[in-house]
């Protein structure tokens, strides 16, 4: 017995290996910093009830009765819906002209997508800030979508080059319940 | 045998090698989890480019490769003694490049509208970049450090493999940023591309995302390395602070503050300002990670050192040759020297009997006792490399003093 007292104690074990808990801990962090600011985005978005940020350079403001419908994210843009009338803003560098924008927008967009498509002049706008843009009218058939659709787009670019497309749109013969608040709309929407 | 006071043993499990194909680890399946989601996305985000700008595309990969490849060379030889495993460099460089640039593009867009609702738009314009990439981008750039030591653990022996899958990822991570930049916002024409290719490669490409994970891949291996040498709580303090420097750093460049950026780029003055304004907010940063670098050097050196006391003036190492060995200069130019006297064939040789003589250093650590199988075999191989060197003609003044 007293030898064995004596004897040297045993080294003690190798320290345990966690393999699980980094893991879970990591994925943790990954999805916290991916997801976490749009969800605090949305939060703070819906507790100040007023303007919804598009990018980190454009903020639209909803008049009452529109809704944050989706949110875009290759270009970033957004969705606000009221009834059957829809406002796409869609930001994106850009740099050209406004005419330009427009125009690429038509190409890639609107042509691709329709049937039928009838597009007016471009004429000219402007914004409270003082920003100037170009806008057209247009209908068509889009997708699937047998009734024709119509709508409107102001293109803007501002001169730190952030370019800005408004697609406000809505079945034929709906456009005009809400033209006038999306060109509302349009009009605060405050571009950096 | 060798008069020189060791003052550190060597470190434990130095010389392992483990790649980065860990089936029965955790850590390896997120690894490929994120990778593969992340690289659909990735190469989707390339058609796209390449769409955009076929040979805006393809001048701008060629361009980066111009730029990666010596780099990419460069921190892999940092490790004077123990090379870090291809395929654990090459997981840390695809991190960088697929995960961190698309989790972080997607984390940037997010904490970017953050900002803009906190701040309001014309704030945002001015400091988003600054307020959230720093921390988004160099989190999401040091979980990969971190999934690459759970994967390989023996590999992180020491802060300078911390550096060098730190400064992998962050050029994984530069590499497609840069190629976004010269698309998206250079235009991607030939003119476009090669004017960003001087504003952020030339002008500034010493002081990006290759520091900043480095940085923060020295504080991982600091901490997860030094445990039986340094309390917790001080391992904590300098992973956390190393990180914080990174964070720093990259909110410095993209902030507007000590900007000395031409406005616009008109003369032949406005572009020489590019690079001295890139200097301004980068210099301090390639400093301290300079020193950083070489201290850790000068630990390595002390290990190898410490490994190779017993073996000094045995048939496999002689007195000179640890000095030669312990000192990389001197090791290259005994190397052409040796070729300058002996031939290439002896150069290469001499190269051979350095290698295996650091390996000889590796074994010891790993060994169990001094008189191992692996030890002495090892011992025999210096040997009879030595042997057939002194055999060259020419080559026996510059090999070493003949063998007892």
């Amino acid at each position: 017995m007293s030898s064995m007292r004596e004897a040297a104690p045993l080294p003690s074990p190798p320290p345990r290996e966690r393999r699980w808990l980094p893991v879970f801990a990591i994925s943790a962090v990954v999805l916290a910093m991916v997801s976490g600011g749009h969800l605090a985005a949305d939060a703070l978005g819906r507790a100040r009830g007023s303007s919804v940020a598009v990018s980190t350079s454009v903020e639209v403001t909803p008049l009452p009765g529109w809704e944050l419908g989706e949110r875009f994210a290759d270009p970033p843009g957004i969705r606000l819906t009221k009834g059957g009338a829809n406002l796409d803003v869609i930001t994106l560098p850009f740099a050209g002209g406004d005419v330009d924008l427009l125009a690429e927008y038509v190409d890639q967009v609107l042509e691709p997508d329709a049937e039928q498509l009838q597009i007016s002049e471009a004429e000219p706008v402007t914004l409270a800030s003082g920003l100037s843009g170009s806008r057209i009218s247009y209908v068509g058939l889009f997708g699937d979508v047998q009734a024709p659709v119509e709508g409107e787009v102001t293109a803007i670019v501002s001169p730190s080059e952030t370019g800005v497309l408004f697609d406000g749109w809505s079945p034929t013969g709906q456009l005009r319940f809400t033209l006038d608040e999306i060109d509302a709309m349009i009009a605060s929407t405050v571009i950096a | 045998m060798a008069s020189a006071p060791v003052v550190r043993p060597p470190r434990r499990g130095w010389g392992r090698r483990t790649s980065l194909f860990q089936w029965r680890q955790p850590a390896f399946w997120l690894y490929a989890v994120i990778v593969c989601i992340t690289g659909v996305y990735a190469i989707g985000q390339q058609q796209i480019f390449r769409e955009l700008s076929p040979s805006g595309w393809a001048l701008s990969w060629g361009l980066l490769l111009l730029y990666g490849l010596p780099v990419f060379l460069a921190i892999y030889l940092l490790d004077l003694y123990e090379r870090e495993p291809m395929s654990l460099l090459v997981g840390a460089l695809v991190w960088g490049a697929v995960a961190a640039t698309v989790l972080s593009g997607i984390a940037n867009e997010g904490w970017g509208l953050v900002v803009a609702e906190l701040g309001g738009p014309v704030f945002a314009a001015e400091w988003t970049a600054a307020l959230t990439a720093p921390m988004v981008e160099e989190t999401l750039k040091g979980v990969g450090v971190i999934l690459i030591y759970l994967i390989a653990r023996d590999e992180m022996d020491d802060v300078m493999d911390g550096f060098v899958y730190g400064a992998m990822i962050g050029l994984g991570f530069t590499l497609v940023e840069d190629v976004f930049y010269f698309i998206a916002i250079f235009g991607g024409t030939t003119g476009g591309v090669l004017a960003g290719f001087y504003v952020r490669v030339i002008s500034s490409g010493v002081y990006g995302h290759v520091l900043y994970t480095g940085l923060t891949g020295i504080g991982i291996a600091y901490f997860v390395s030094r445990r039986q040498e340094v309390s917790l709580g001080r391992r904590v303090a300098v992973a956390a602070g190393l990180f914080a420097a990174a964070v720093g750093a990259h909110f410095l460049w993209n902030s507007p503050w000590l900007n000395y950026f031409p406005t616009t780029v008109d003369s032949l003055g406005d572009w020489l300002r590019i690079p001295l304004g890139a200097a301004i907010k980068g210099v301090p940063l390639l400093i301290l990670v300079v020193v950083l670098v070489r201290l850790a050097h000068r630990r390595e050196r002390m290990w190898l050192e410490a490994a190779l006391h017993s073996e000094t003036d045995t048939p496999a190492l002689r007195a000179a040759e640890l000095r030669v060995l312990l000192d990389p200069g001197a090791r290259r130019r005994s190397r052409r020297r040796m070729r300058a006297r002996a031939g290439v064939s002896a150069e290469r040789l001499l190269k051979r009997l350095q290698r295996e003589q650091v390996n000889l250093a590796m074994m010891r650590t790993m060994a169990h006792g001094d008189d191992t199988p692996d030890v002495v075999r090892q011992r025999a191989l210096c040997k009879s490399l030595r042997d057939g060197l002194l055999a060259i003609p020419g080559a026996a003044p510059a090999g070493a003093e003949p063998a007892p």
